[in-house]
């Protein structure tokens, strides 16, 4: 998962991230931070075993906790209904509907990004 | 039974009977094929496919003073104009000139701008004569600015066209779009029962002269179209694979962008969708059996392209009511298809050209001149310098190593005999990874001894029937120096290197 994690100014100086990553079975990633003496925010992508532990651990500290998600989306003035991303997609979140009309399930999705780059027309974006 | 006349005096009254390929295969399968044969009268086809064959003439009208242009750029691409002084002749397939746009943005994608009707920039280059002085021009022009902007296609509407997988452990990319290894997907670009050319197999009705739907417009098949073939297996009445193919034209400034778009192939590059729909008249029960093919009846031929040879290998035979179904079972497996052109605006096509017959706004041709039907093959290209194959490559002394032995003396190996790569094998001379300099340099800086914790396992190879060329791309690609020619049992035969490759063919 990715996620934003907010500090509030009165916990900046405490070891959260260092007591997190000693203490859990979780691989762990800062993928930007910008944290000052009046708090700040931190972008991590996380995953393990004990990911489910390593937030509440998080949330317990003080530590407010925004998941992002990443969404498919697809420009339907740029799209052609071609299907060359159906193939693609390791999870089959693009189908035609019954008109061949391609559709996209958000909700399946888990932006992998092959559909994107293989779109003739680059009407699909994975945006998070 | 009808003749064409008949048929445009009803569509005048507007008691034409039109249907859609797709519905004439309902219709005979429901009605049975003498009544339907009587009751339709027009079968309309519709296709929306990558057709690389396109392009658009262009005249720009000439400047004070004037120019005899012997480079043109429309937005940075580069059209023909080899041409007089003020034409060019644009190709959907032409890159831009600027490296950051590359494929991105080509010749497809500028003819779908000015049908679009943006303004451009021209930029045009020449010589400069007594008559034509002028040097340079840098300007800007849209589709209204033009005198003519006409699309002529070399070859479009293929009329059967192998679908594609992917036998390799890479993915490729290629004009039949990305290919996922270990033939993770397949792609097939016909439409199937409604493409134009698999309704009129003997091309009874479609000739030289025809009126048929171009891209919004009216446009015509000006004669058959290049790689055209006529001599091939055919499957009831229809080609398993490609054969005949148009020639087509239309003028760009009544085209209606829906129907027409500029596209990139990833890594491969740009590409014109073009929509094409073709009306049949249905003059007799021959004619009203040939359009009620369905896509079951036409058989597909799905083709290797891990292969990069001109024939490439045929995976299996199937036909387009699989394809279409989204997943086909090849070898046991059941692999995900991708249409690649689209079904929907095939069908949109096939239902604008009837909307239009049944308006009274079109009226069927009869062909100036057939197309012809037999005699024709697609020949080969043959190269001058045959191309050499991996195993005609002279071998050196093989150096080999065991994954057993001493990084030390492995070194030593490398430096005694000046290599810089060195196939790593078993007892059978198996091939089980490769060491390069650059992995001793680092063993050694990490204190590693054993050649196994350097080499690399995933190893690129050549295999001994290989064409040399095919091998430069690979070595190219992966920006790898150098790798270890391979028999069919696993067995290193050889290293092959890019001062190999690059000796051999600055040589001769
Ligand atoms: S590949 Fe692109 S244009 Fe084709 S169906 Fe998918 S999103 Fe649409
Ligand atoms: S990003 Fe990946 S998972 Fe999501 S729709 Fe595209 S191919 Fe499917």
């Amino acid at each position: 998962m990715k996620a934003w994690l907010n500090f509030s100014p009165s916990i900046v100086n405490k070891t959260i991230i260092s007591d997190l990553i000693k203490n859990f079975d979780i691989h762990f990633n800062i993928l930007r931070a910008d944290i000052t003496p009046k708090g700040g925010k931190m972008l991590i992508e996380m995953g393990g075993n004990q990911s489910e532990e390593a937030i509440k651990f998080l949330e317990k500290e003080g530590i407010q906790l925004t998941p992002i998600k990443k969404v498919v989306k697809k420009d339907e003035d740029k799209c052609i209904d071609c299907g060359a991303c159906m193939s693609l997609c390791p999870v089959k979140a693009i189908c035609p509907a019954d008109d061949w009309t391609v559709d996209v399930d958000d909700k399946l999705c888990i932006g992998c990004g092959f559909c994107t780059f293989s779109c003739p027309t680059r009407a699909i974006k994975v945006t998070e | 039974m009808k003749t064409v006349e008949e048929i445009n005096q009803r569509i005048k009254d507007g008691d034409a009977v039109v249907v859609t390929a797709a519905e004439m295969t309902r219709l005979v399968k429901e009605n049975g094929l003498k009544e339907t044969a009587k009751e339709v009268d027009v079968v309309t086809t519709g296709t929306f496919g990558a057709m690389c064959s396109s392009g658009a003439f262009l005249n720009f009208g000439h400047s004070d003073p004037p120019i005899k242009m012997s480079r043109t750029y429309l937005n940075g691409v580069e059209a023909y104009s080899g041409i007089a002084a003020v034409d060019a002749y644009l190709g959907a397939t032409q890159p831009n000139r600027n490296p950051d746009v590359g494929l991105e943005h080509g010749g497809a994608h500028v003819i779908e701008d000015l049908i679009r009707g943006d303004e451009m920039e021209l930029v045009a280059e020449a010589y400069g004569t007594d008559c034509y002085p002028l040097t340079e021009i840098k300007t800007q022009i849209s589709l209204d600015s033009v005198n003519q902007a006409i699309m002529v296609n070399p070859r479009n509407c293929y009329q059967n066209y192998a679908a594609a997988t992917n036998s390799t452990d890479e993915t490729l990319y290629t004009y039949m779009g990305t290919l996922l290894p270990k033939m993770g997907n397949v792609s097939y670009s016909s439409a199937g029962e409604l493409s134009p050319l698999l309704n009129d197999p003997y091309f009874q009705t479609i000739g030289n002269g025809t009126r048929i739907f171009l891209c919004g417009a009216e446009g015509y098949v000006i004669g058959e179209g290049t790689q055209y073939a006529t001599d091939v297996e055919r499957k009831n009445g229809v080609p398993v694979s490609t054969a005949g193919t148009l020639m087509l034209k239309g003028d760009m400034k009544d085209m209606d962008p829906d129907y027409v778009r500029g596209a990139t192939m990833p890594k491969y590059g740009p590409t014109l969708y073009v929509g094409a729909g073709i009306p049949i008249p249905i003059l007799n029960e021959e004619l009203a059996s040939r359009t009620a093919i369905s896509d079951e009846e036409i058989a597909c031929q799905i083709i290797d392209y891990g292969i990069p040879r001109r024939s490439r290998p045929m995976v299996m035979e199937t036909n387009y009511h699989e394809l279409k179904k989204g997943v086909i079972e090849l070898d046991g497996v059941e692999v995900p298809t991708s249409p690649l052109s689209s079904q929907k605006k095939a069908i949109k096509i096939a239902e604008e050209l009837k909307n239009w017959i049944d308006q009274g706004e079109f009226f069927l041709t009869q062909p100036i001149k057939k197309l012809p039907t037999k005699g024709r093959t697609v020949k080969p290209l043959e190269i001058q310098r045959p191309s050499i194959l991996v195993k005609d490559l002279k071998s050196e002394v093989l150096i080999l190593a065991r994954p057993t032995d001493d990084i030390s003396e492995v070194a030593r190996k490398m430096v005694q005999n000046s290599i810089n790569h060195l196939p790593v094998v078993d007892e059978n001379n198996k091939l089980l990874g490769i060491v390069t300099s650059w992995d001793i340099a680092n063993a050694v800086a990490h204190g590693k001894r054993k050649l196994t914790d350097v080499m690399t396992k995933k190893v690129i190879i050549a295999r001994e029937e290989e064409p040399v060329d095919v091998i430069a791309r690979r070595i190219d690609k992966n920006k790898i120096s150098g790798l270890p020619i391979i028999d069919k049992d696993n067995t290193v035969k050889g290293m092959v290197t890019a001062e190999d490759i690059s000796r051999l063919m600055g040589g001769d």
